[in-house]
């Protein structure tokens, strides 16, 4: 109430009881006062201020008025208020008759079970927070003690099950298999582009062959004679699916036996043996030869009885010995920036078309042309191996 | 104080015929819900009625709920509805008033 409590201390209550005159009586004296104070409650309202003004040209009148319409006012706010109080005791009491008034209340058993929780440690439910955090959980695979939450996931890759696990391995296979691939010597990647059916898998092929048998007979041709003695000798010769074999592991008598068999030369990027067979059309028969006098010595049994040159060096003179075979074979190693392989059966096909060249010409040519030839997919020449034989025979 | 209680008549008589009585409470009601008012009184007469016993509501008079209520409501309405009304009703008398002098 505006006025209980007020500082002149009036009648604190209304009793509608009693008649309203009695009150207004009392609030004549201070009127103006209160007046003041109540103006400064209207500011927020246009249409009051112009009635304000209006009154206080009222009050410029007649002082008896203003009181008066203060208390009319409240009268009248008064009355406001009761009819509301009123309206809702109808309300309230029509719902106690019809029997309505306490539905929306919850019966006290159901408040204490849906009651808040507010205990440490425990959420509002009464749930515990990190209940399964700290258990452990004991993998009958590995026999490791695993978090609970991480378990499902540890079990999956654990046991080689599920969906991610044999997808992880499918891709780490293949990449295996590329790494392999494109650390091999260039002319196989050649290779690997014209004989698909050779290796599992492509660098950009789609459809992965990763998961094709190593030991299937669609294997590399040159394995299939070694197979019996490779795959007993898988372990020591790190055979993993690779072109190559890395030879650091072998000892000389392995070695020998390799090199009676297998190509054997190492490709400069993949620090690998050739497996593949000794008429490899990517190696020349030098590189052979390289590789022979390398491991055992000059005094190696060379693959081929061919003669005293050395490769060795590539001097002038080797050059046009060499050059002799350039018309049909095209062997050079002048430019050290390509690898020696690569060229070898670039300029294979390039001799194949150029003919009527000069050697030299053909020599200087090759470093130009190997970029475009390596795009060209040349098949390994089979016309001109035996015309290698020819010239060192 | 006849002329008082004659003014107050006229005053009450104008605010119905204008229907300023209606408008002023429904503006007040619509005042009063929105601050909670008539909630923490729907509760108070659940209090009420708890302790009084249901039956007593319903077959005693109802006058008696209407005297527990009302004070405790007019306590209760906020201050600032309870300005906002007073100011408005302030509009009234005073347009009433001027053609009355």
């Amino acid at each position: 109430m505006l006025l209980s409590g007020g500082p002149r201390g009036r009648c604190t209550r209304w009793d509608p009881a009693s008649s309203s005159s009695r009150c207004a009586r009392g609030r004549e004296s201070g009127g103006q006062e209160l007046c003041c104070r109540l103006l400064c409650y209207e500011q927020s309202e246009r249409l009051l201020q112009e009635s304000l003004q209006m009154k206080m040209e009222e009050m410029s009148l007649s002082g008896l008025d203003n009181s008066k319409l203060e208390a009319i006012a409240h009268e009248i706010y008064t009355d406001l208020v009761e009819d509301a109080c009123l309206g809702l005791c109808f309300e309230v009491h029509r719902a106690v008759k019809c029997g309505y008034f306490f539905l929306d209340d919850t019966d006290p058993d159901s408040m204490k079970d849906f009651e808040i929780v507010d205990q440490p440690g425990v959420d509002i439910f009464g749930q515990v927070y990190n209940q399964w955090k700290n258990k452990e959980c004991v993998c009958p695979n590995c026999s490791r003690s695993i978090a609970a939450s991480r378990f499902a996931p540890h079990l999956e890759k654990c046991l080689g099950m599920g969906r991610n696990s044999s997808r992880i391995a499918n891709r780490r296979i293949a990449s295996s298999n590329n790494m392999n691939k494109s650390e091999s010597d260039q002319e196989d990647n050649d290779d690997i582009n014209d004989n698909d059916w050779f290796y599992g898998s492509e660098k950009k092929a789609k459809k992965r062959k990763s998961d094709k048998n190593p030991n299937s007979p669609r294997r590399s041709k040159s394995l299939k004679h070694k197979n019996g003695e490779l795959s007993s000798n898988s372990d020591p010769f790190k055979y993993s699916n690779s072109t190559g074999i890395n030879y650091e592991t072998l000892g000389p008598e392995e070695l020998r036996t390799l090199l009676t068999t297998q190509c054997g030369v190492i490709s400069e990027h993949t620090k690998k043996m050739c497996t593949r067979s000794l008429r490899c059309p990517q190696h020349t028969d030098e590189q052979r030869r390289t590789v022979r006098v390398y491991f055992l010595g000059p005094s190696a049994p060379l693959p081929e009885a061919e003669g005293s040159v050395e490769n060795d060096s590539f001097d002038v003179a080797e050059s046009q010995a060499l050059m002799s075979r350039l018309q049909w074979d095209g062997s050079s190693d002048l430019s050290p920036s390509d690898s020696a392989s690569s060229k070898t059966s670039t300029n294979n096909s390039e001799s194949r078309k150029t003919k009527k060249k000069k050697p030299h010409l053909s020599l200087v040519g090759a470093a130009p042309g190997l970029s475009s030839n390596k795009k060209k997919k040349p098949k390994p020449p089979a016309p001109p191996t035996p015309s290698i034989y020819d010239d060192i025979n | 104080m006849n002329k008082d209680a004659q003014m107050r008549a006229t005053i009450n008589k104008k605010l119905i015929e204008t229907g300023e009585q209606e408008r002023l409470k429904e503006l007040l009601r619509a005042k009063l819900i929105k601050c909670g008012w008539k909630d923490q009184l729907k509760a108070h007469c659940k209090n009420v009625i708890k302790e009084k016993g249901l039956e007593h509501i319903t077959c005693s008079n109802f006058d008696d709920l209407v005297a527990e209520i009302t004070p405790k409501g007019r306590a209760l309405v906020p201050r600032l509805c309870e300005e906002g009304t007073f100011s408005k009703n302030k509009n009234f008398p005073c347009s009433v008033c001027q053609p009355l002098r």
